[in-house]
């Protein structure tokens, strides 16, 4: 809140308020601004986890169900851990429910921020394994249209590279690379996009009606219109499957190799990014299947856009070196 | 079925803040002020009324008007926070909606009409609408994306809201802190004064006596003899308590329009 001040209550003060009101908020900087995103997210899987379907024995099946065509030592653990859970439901759900609604809130408090991100790593990459079966990669059925490598490990990237820290000294061409630096930042970037090609090339994938059948079957449940949309699309791809892969595994190499692109070039290639994330969302994912009344998180799509406003080209942003960044937020940066 | 006791601790907090709010009232005792007494206590009203109805939602026991009744409340206060965003636009432009605090309290004020006129009751529940059914028995609300649209919404406010009651500039109706008032002389009073979450400026006055008070909104800034400036924003007053029963209240909005869809 500003300070203004004010020459009696003439109309004078208004304009002045107004530009009292616009300072009103203290404007988080954009590595902020994404890890609020991030915790907005986080907030919602913890709702989504309170949803009836997940104190149901729907919930343990469901996570049964990722052991399969894992190996024995992937799915062993898995198995174990969705009888634990068919075993205690209620309390199990409502203590994972508890987490996520208070990693989200972590976040978004500035004092837990980074106490709330090191959780997030931790309990996602447990997830990760425990209830995606490691995004079911190693299964061999897997497509980035339907939420490959598995959404939840795409949380623990965006924390470690949202991370509240700056390396000092360094410059930093966008927001992804404060914590980790550059080079690393890029190679994630790198390793994550040439994956989601290579896992839309796999045989499943080229299949002339495997992308057809993969968006038709997220209609049960949905919304007449969102379902009709689904069909729409599906339609559109019939016996077109390995035309379809290709299509899409090259323009996911664009995006994977966009970051080392000259910033203009790059910002293209983020566009392409966040409307293939777009697309997938919509109609791979039909909005994580929200609306159906089991989804534990809003699927790969709105992560992957969130991951490629993190890379979009700034102004170079130079660390002071004497300061570190204080939780949650860039004041260590200065904008050169 | 989603276990009843996870339904009343949410009863419980909401109920919290309908103690908190209606503290809030007696304390800042809007009836007393000459001038707006709505713009005084519309805030903590809305949570009042707001936190009961989604006590009676969540444990059908704590039901105290029919949904009939809540959906008229809610439309009135719909209309009543549209037109105070558009009067906070009319000032501060299109950072009304994310700076402002009218905006989030007409989406909460949208959040319950959409609950109270979107559910069904489940099959066999009679006509006692989402709250005859009970939480648990999962009434369903119709236009499912609606519900994931506001959900979506009060998310975000609430992680807005923390984030700047925690942030290292936060004053205003994000404040800590007391809110400052004047203490002497003429000066500019308004919403925030009274009831602290509407304080979104502050206003140092020239002259002679140059206090600094908080104003939510140009129009609701006037001017007030220090006699009937009310009690500075301590204890139950202060912004934060406000923020905090929006907070609550955004999560617990956003847990029930997802549950119900």
């Amino acid at each position: 809140m500003s300070e203004i001040a004010a020459a009696g209550a003439s109309p004078a003060w208004r304009s002045r308020l107004r530009a009292g009101t616009e300072t009103a908020c203290a404007a988080p900087d954009a590595r902020r601004l994404l890890q609020l995103a991030l915790a907005g997210i986080w907030l919602l899987d913890g709702v989504l986890q309170y949803q009836a379907f997940m104190f149901s024995k729907g919930f343990s099946d469901m996570l049964a169900g990722t052991a399969s065509g894992n190996p024995r030592v992937v799915a062993s653990p898995i198995t174990w851990d969705a009888t634990l859970v068919q075993h205690h439901l209620v309390l199990l759900n409502a203590i994972f429910a508890t987490i996520q609604l208070l990693i989200g809130i972590g976040i978004a408090w500035r004092p837990t921020v980074r106490v709330a991100l090191a959780a997030s790593i931790a309990w996602s990459l447990g997830v990760w394994w425990f209830g995606e079966g490691l995004g079911m990669v190693l299964t061999g059925d897997v497509s980035p249209v339907n939420g490959a490598p598995g959404a939840v490990i795409l949380y623990a990237l965006l924390a470690v590279l949202l991370w509240p820290a700056d390396r000092p000294g360094r410059l930093a061409p966008f927001v992804a690379a404060r914590a980790v630096g550059a080079p690393v930042a890029r190679a994630l970037w790198l390793v994550l996009w040439l994956s989601l090609a290579y896992f839309a090339l796999l045989p499943g994938n080229r299949a002339p009606q495997a992308l057809h059948d993969m968006i038709a079957g997220m209609t049960d449940g949905e919304p007449g219109w969102l379902a009709a949309l689904d069909r729409g699309a599906a339609s559109l791809v019939a016996h077109q499957g390995l035309a379809a892969s290709i299509v899409l595994a090259a323009a996911l190499v664009i995006v994977a190799a966009g970051v080392y692109l000259p910033a203009p070039a790059a910002r293209g290639t983020l566009v392409l990014a966040i409307v293939i994330a777009a697309l997938i969302w919509v109609f791979g994912e039909a909005f994580g299947e929200i609306m159906t009344g089991g989804a534990t998180d809003p699927n790969s799509g709105p992560l992957l856009a969130l991951l490629a406003l993190a890379y979009w080209p700034a102004r170079a942003m130079t660390m002071a070196p004497a300061r570190t960044a204080p939780a949650g937020a860039g004041e260590g940066m200065a904008v050169s | 079925m989603i276990p009843s006791w996870i339904l009343d601790i949410f009863a419980a907090i909401m109920l919290v803040v309908a103690a908190v709010s209606a503290a809030r009232l007696v304390a800042a005792r809007p009836w007393q002020h000459r001038t707006r007494p709505a713009a005084l206590a519309d805030i903590d009203v809305a949570h009042l009324l707001m936190a009961i109805a989604m006590a009676g939602q969540l444990v059908p026991g704590l039901q105290t008007l029919p949904d009939g009744a809540w959906q008229v409340i809610f439309a009135v206060m719909t209309v009543w926070f549209g037109y105070r965003v558009v009067r906070d636009a009319q000032v501060s432009g299109v950072r009304a909606l994310a700076g402002g605090h009218c905006a989030p309290h007409l989406i909460h004020a949208g959040a319950m009409l959409y609950m109270f006129a979107a559910v069904s009751a489940p099959a066999g529940h009679g006509s006692g609408g989402m709250g005859g059914g009970g939480m648990s028995g999962m009434g369903t609300l119709s236009l499912p994306f609606l519900a994931f649209l506001f959900a979506l919404v009060l998310v975000g406010y609430s992680i807005w809201d923390l984030d700047q009651l925690s942030g290292p500039g936060a004053s205003g109706h994000y404040s800590l802190a007391a809110a400052r008032m004047a203490p002497t002389g003429p000066v500019l009073a308004g919403v925030g004064a009274a009831a602290g979450p509407g304080a979104t400026a502050s206003v140092a006055v020239a002259g002679p006596v140059s206090p600094t008070v908080v104003a939510e909104t140009a129009e609701e800034a006037r001017v007030v003899p220090p006699a009937s400036a009310p009690a500075d924003g301590t204890g139950v007053l202060a912004p934060w308590v406000a923020t905090s029963c929006r907070i609550a209240m955004g999560v617990t909005m956003a847990f029930m329009l997802i549950i119900m869809i």
